[in-house]
């Protein structure tokens, strides 16, 4: 690496200190290429000025995270203008409507026509502006000052200004309203806390320090897309206004939809004359229909059931590591699981390779009992990471009082490879003579009310669920975790713990972020409260003749650059 | 005959408001509530209330049902919109698939169940109730997913979908609904064939069969005139009752082949507690199967006078 110390010179100079301070972490090689972007691109460094400090410290392009099994669809064909692409996705469950809005489906169609503040790629692992031109936050990261693209118009014409983000981020964050982005802003952003500035700058006072909280008014909060002041969310199906490349053609419940290029977008304009989305409701169909030439993408699917596409080269796979995964509770309340030492020996009895290769097709990667792993920068990769070991199973088992095993019951939803994998827990379980007997129910049945005392997820003594992916890990370790977390299965409770969380949510720089993380994987191994076996992959299929995809992990597909060639 | 169909009428009137409020009272027992399904497990309980307010979930339940009688269709608490135009698209789209295959299996079933009883004990016979049998065996899905890998993906000869593009001729249309249209062929025709076989072989037995060949007439003629007569009677029962699982039944074909009928849409509802979309669809397949359930009854009377004669007394 050849630096130039004068051009770094430049550079920072009129930078603030926690800018200063990423650039002394790239520098001195405490942080890599890849985590310098993503972390200065959340503190609102832009793009060019990231580009340009990596240039000075003799560092090239930025990295890409994704992996493809048989050439990269973001490269290989070349860009062909005119054509409409076909695209497979899951059937949006419900009205598609911004507030509400909970499913895969759903929020591919939001991204279609909206926009975020902010878009956090995963290709690029890096947050990129989309609506907001820069955003910086004051010392303690409790206020966040947005400022806002200019010249750009909705489809209707009108343009954007800061009203209609406040009007936005006041519906979304209303606990009167039916808002499903209440799981991300309760506790973090009251409707009185965003204010207008100006026309084009935006004000977010926070409800406690947040150095992550551009993430959550980016693409990561799906619910998030920026619509005029005074839309009622609930017709906005008939319109799907935005401000996106794209604009609303036709949408048909429960069947299809399309969208054409809009003429005004304030970006670069869309490649292809149409996009028309084919909607189901499982998974074989939409990989049959993408081999018998019905579509010409797979928005986004699961391993089981896909390996007669991952083995064939003739389709292009885009792979994107995400923090997608499943957690086993184990209630720290109730025998036999108010031993740590109980919870720990079930860990240690997991052969989580093989849980990879097996369950996943090798399109994901090991976890260690903790929400923090390859997706975050944060995560402490010094923590050593828990491997199979039966016979310190049975060692702790008998320390614990349970020489000779025991029995118990695991609840869990019938959803994607989760049966399997809880009949590979049991079986794992069982060679340090632990008896697991399998309740596996319907999504519904288990999750009841989510709510304790009504629901088999929360209140199961051993219990298996599905968490999406995040950008960041701040509700996978808020939730299910600490002593008031709405979701915690485990009935975990411990006031280091709390501790340790809220000072790693208000935490800005990456050094104190990190070295609060290793604290909490420390404690989480020495407590587990849960088990978290493995991180699984975001896939996405298309034919060869497909470019420019641009597909999150958790499920939107961005087809600004898509070309099809003949 | 017309104070016959109208007593029909009458008692299917109050099977269907019966067939409502045991929906209603079973939907309540199934589990979660809509807003938890519109807006997903892991939604704010505060979210989760406000969103059950709109909707009214949270009324009283006599409360809810007059709701629905006095609004009906009604909005869909999962789509937030009018019901009638979601269901008559759905209904629509399954009628095509089920008269698709009720033409192509009817005639078939009919025709394999008479040359079997024409042939009783033969290879002919044992091949048509066998291969019958062993169709009617195949589960939908397996059938489906055999057809679509084979016929739609390895061959091409056929589309990998039920829905035609819009705006698509008739023909087209019938050509992506042959695919998903063998499936429940395979299913029925076993059933048609051997009821019609049975039918026929009985009738065949019967003493005007034997006297309408004894007084010499010539065989076609006999099996036509007095064998189909009344061999078909029992036939047309089974057709009829297998209305219901055509309309309503579809869901595995429904998926596999991406058509949404009303057998989806049944299921959606059911899943997603939405209830007023649950109960105008239930309604529908009732009012439907009662409809084809009516006209068998006015076709056996046709087929056999005993029938009129005693509705006239």
């Amino acid at each position: 690496m050849t630096r130039s110390n004068d051009e770094l010179d430049r550079l920072r100079s009129g930078r603030s200190e926690l800018e200063n301070h990423y650039i002394d972490e790239l520098v001195t090689g405490n942080l890599s290429r890849r985590e310098f972007l993503r972390r200065g691109s959340t503190i609102g460094m832009s793009a060019p000025l990231l580009g340009a400090i990596l240039a000075a410290c003799g560092a090239s392009s930025p990295a890409t995270s994704s992996s493809s099994k048989s050439g990269s669809s973001t490269t290989s064909a070349p860009a062909t203008k005119g054509g409409m692409l076909r695209i497979a996705i899951a059937a949006p469950a419900a009205a598609v409507n911004p507030l509400s809005v909970s499913d895969a489906g759903g929020l591919c169609m939001l991204n279609q026509t909206g926009e975020f503040l902010i878009f956090d790629s995963n290709l690029k692992l890096a947050l990129e502006p989309m609506l907001a031109l820069s955003w910086s936050p004051n010392k303690d990261a409790s206020v966040w000052t947005f400022k806002l693209r200019p010249g750009v118009t909705f489809h209707n014409g009108q343009a954007m200004t800061s009203a209609d983000v406040v009007y936005t981020f006041q519906q979304l964050a209303d606990p009167k309203n039916a808002s499903n982005a209440l799981s991300t802003f309760t506790g973090v952003l009251l409707p009185s806390g965003v204010k207008a500035l100006d026309p084009m700058t935006v004000e977010f006072t926070l409800e406690a320090p947040n150095g992550n909280f551009p993430y959550l008014v980016s693409s990561d909060n799906y619910n998030a897309i920026i619509v005029p002041k005074g839309t009622d969310f609930s017709k906005w199906q008939s319109t799907f206004i935005g401000t996106g490349a794209f604009k609303l053609g036709s949408y048909t419940q429960n069947v299809g939809a399309t969208f054409v290029p809009n003429p005004s977008y304030w970006g670069t304009k869309p490649l292809l004359s149409m996009t028309s989305f084919k909607f189901y409701t499982s998974q074989p169909p939409m990989i049959l229909a993408l081999e018998g030439g019905d579509v010409d993408v797979v928005g986004q699917f699961v391993p089981a059931g896909a390996s007669g596409l991952l083995n064939n080269s003739s389709y292009k796979i885009i792979k994107l590591q995400s923090a997608n995964h499943r957690e086993l509770s184990m209630r720290n309340d109730q025998a036999p699981f108010t031993d740590p030492r109980v919870r720990q020996a079930v860990a240690y009895t997991l052969n989580r390779p093989a849980m990879v290769a097996g369950l996943l097709s090798g399109d994901g990667s090991v976890a260690n009992d903790t929400p923090f792993g390859p997706r975050f920068p944060s995560t402490d990769t010094s923590v050593p990471q828990r491997v199979q070991n039966i016979s310190l199973a049975k060692q702790l088992l008998s320390a614990a009082g349970h020489p000779n095993g025991f029995s118990v019951k695991l609840d869990t939803e019938q959803f994607e490879e989760i049966p399997q994998l809880a009949t590979v827990i049991a079986q794992d379980a069982k060679a340090a003579g632990i008896n697991i007997a399998l309740n596996v129910e319907s999504q519904s049945l288990y999750y009841g009310k989510s709510t304790f005392g009504n629901s088999d997820w929360l209140d199961g003594t051993m219990s298996l669920v599905d968490y999406g992916d995040r950008g960041v890990p701040n509700v996978f370790l808020e939730a299910p975790l600490t002593s008031g977390g709405p979701w915690n299965a485990a009935r975990f409770h411990n006031k280091t713990y709390d501790s340790l969380v809220k000072q790693y949510v208000a935490a800005v720089d990456l050094a104190t972020q990190r070295k609060i993380a290793g604290q909490i994987e420390r404690l989480l191994l020495q407590e587990t409260p849960i088990i978290i076996p493995y991180w699984i992959d975001g896939l996405t299929a298309s034919t060869p003749n497909v470019s420019g995809l641009n597909p999150t992990s958790i499920a939107q597909l961005y087809l600004n650059g898509a070309s099809k060639s003949a | 005959m017309i104070t016959f169909i109208l007593k029909r009428i009458g008692l299917a009137l109050i099977t269907l408001w019966l067939l409502s409020v045991i929906v209603f009272l079973l939907g309540q027992i199934l589990p979660g509530d809509p807003g938890r399904a519109i807006l997903g497990p892991l939604a704010a309980p505060s979210a989760v209330a406000a969103l059950d307010h709109q909707l009214g979930v949270d009324r009283s339940l006599p409360g809810q049902y007059w709701h629905w009688i006095s609004s009906f269709p009604g909005t869909s608490y999962t789509y937030q919109t009018a019901i009638g135009p979601i269901l008559t698209s759905a209904l629509g789209r399954s009628l095509k698939l089920a008269v698709l295959a009720g033409i192509i299996v009817v005639p078939l079933g009919i025709l394999a169940g008479v040359i079997a009883a024409l042939n009783v004990g033969r290879p002919l016979d044992k091949i048509i109730s066998i291969g019958g049998g062993s169709t009617t065996v195949i589960p939908e899905f397996v059938s489906g997913i055999i057809l679509l890998v084979v016929v739609g993906v390895a061959l091409k000869w056929l589309p990998i979908t039920a829905t035609a593009p819009a705006g698509s001729s008739f023909l087209t249309t019938v050509k992506y609904l042959i695919m998903p249209a063998i499936p429940l062929v395979l299913v029925l025709f076993g059933y048609i064939a051997r009821m019609a076989r049975a039918g026929t072989v009985e009738a065949l037995d019967s003493d005007y069969a034997r006297t309408a060949t004894l007084k010499g007439l010539p065989r076609g003629v006999m099996i036509r005139r007095h064998v189909l007569r009344n061999s078909l009677l029992p036939t047309i029962t089974v057709v009829a009752t297998q209305t219901g699982y055509l309309i309503g039944g579809l869901v595995v074909v429904e998926t596999l082949f991406r058509y949404q009928g009303i057998g989806q849409l049944t299921y959606q509802a059911a899943t997603q507690k939405d209830f007023p979309m649950l109960e105008a669809c239930v309604l529908t397949i009732g009012v439907v199967y009662m409809a084809v359930t009516i006209a068998a009854d006015v076709l056996f009377s046709l087929l056999d006078p005993r029938i009129r004669l005693k509705a006239g007394q």
